[in-house]
């Protein structure tokens, strides 16, 4: 039997399908809607899919293409792993969360995820506090939001995703860029677009 | 007699179960593990770690953690005893 994988949910209207390489070796995504909201979904065996590298990149990938999908579209991001083993509770879930999703939607529209780490070269010796406050000038000035990842290794020095509207994506690409030159000894790690994982915050019970 | 008992045993219960988790915080520390990953993902992707040592360690941490987890849901179900 198959079951349905989610990669998010989108306003519906144009409906979304297209070939790619999905999660679960699946080779179409394409939409479930009720009513107001559809999700994005492809069909899946498992009802518990591992989280492998290779499936996780296409889960990454897949959201990718729907945000470039048309003229460009927002989707919510649902979290790696999500299995609904039949339709009729999917569209519940479509019909119980409206409101959830309406609020989330107004927050994220129009806008994407970029990744910034910074890490300090080996043995280089980084005023923190310094680097911290360039980056908040630059950055936090053009971001609608950021929210802090945590230092999980003793070389990081700074962990943050932003939530850049796109219109502004080439002047937070510039932004980024400048304080790279002007900081040695520090790597940049700069990602992205993202959908705005980090900017939603709906967990939804599959089963 | 009964009830004196009962309450003195029980803060001396609450003292073992910390005991036991403090133990086991330090012998499975979950988290460190985590950050480990994370730390493993990253030092490969700025080319610091080749992909065959990001994979061997990745592999070894992954253990780890899965054995990690379960001490930690085996102690929330009361089956675990630490002894030192």
């Amino acid at each position: 039997m198959s079951n349905r994988y989610v990669y998010g949910i989108v306003e519906t209207g144009e409906p979304v399908e297209f070939d790619t390489e999905a999660v679960g070796g699946a080779e179409t995504v394409y939409t479930i809607s009720h009513r107001r909201y559809s999700a994005v979904v492809s069909d899946i065996e498992e009802t518990e899919p591992e989280e492998t590298d290779e499936d996780a990149q296409r889960h990454d990938e897949v959201l990718r293409e729907i945000m470039t999908y048309g003229d460009g579209r927002t989707i919510i991001p649902m979290q790696f792993g999500m299995v609904f083993d039949n339709d009729r509770a999917l569209k519940n879930v479509l019909r119980g969360a409206q409101p959830a999703f309406r609020r989330t939607l107004r927050d994220i529209e129009g806008k994407v995820e970029l990744g910034l780490k910074v890490v300090r070269e080996e043995d280089a010796d980084v005023d923190e506090e310094a680097l911290e406050e360039a980056v908040d000038d630059r950055l936090e000035a053009i971001a609608e939001g950021s929210v802090d990842n945590g230092l999980f290794s003793d070389r990081l020095v700074l962990n943050r995703s932003y939530l850049v509207d796109r219109e502004d994506r080439e002047a937070f690409d510039e932004a980024v860029a400048d304080l790279e030159d002007s900081h040695d000894g520090l790597l940049f790690q700069y990602t992205g677009p993202f959908a705005p994982y980090s900017f939603v915050d709906i967990h939804i019970g599959a089963q | 007699m009964f009830i004196l008992d009962d309450l003195l045993f029980r803060p001396f219960v609450g003292i073992i179960d910390a005991l036991h988790t403090i133990a086991l915080d330090e012998l499975y520390d979950v988290r460190a593990l985590e950050d480990e990953l994370k730390e493993n993902q990253l030092l490969y992707e700025l080319g610091e770690r080749d992909r065959a040592e990001y994979e061997r360690r990745k592999e070894e941490l992954e253990a780890e953690l899965e054995i990690a987890r379960e001490a930690h849901e085996q102690l929330s179900s009361g089956r675990v005893e630490v002894k030192t």
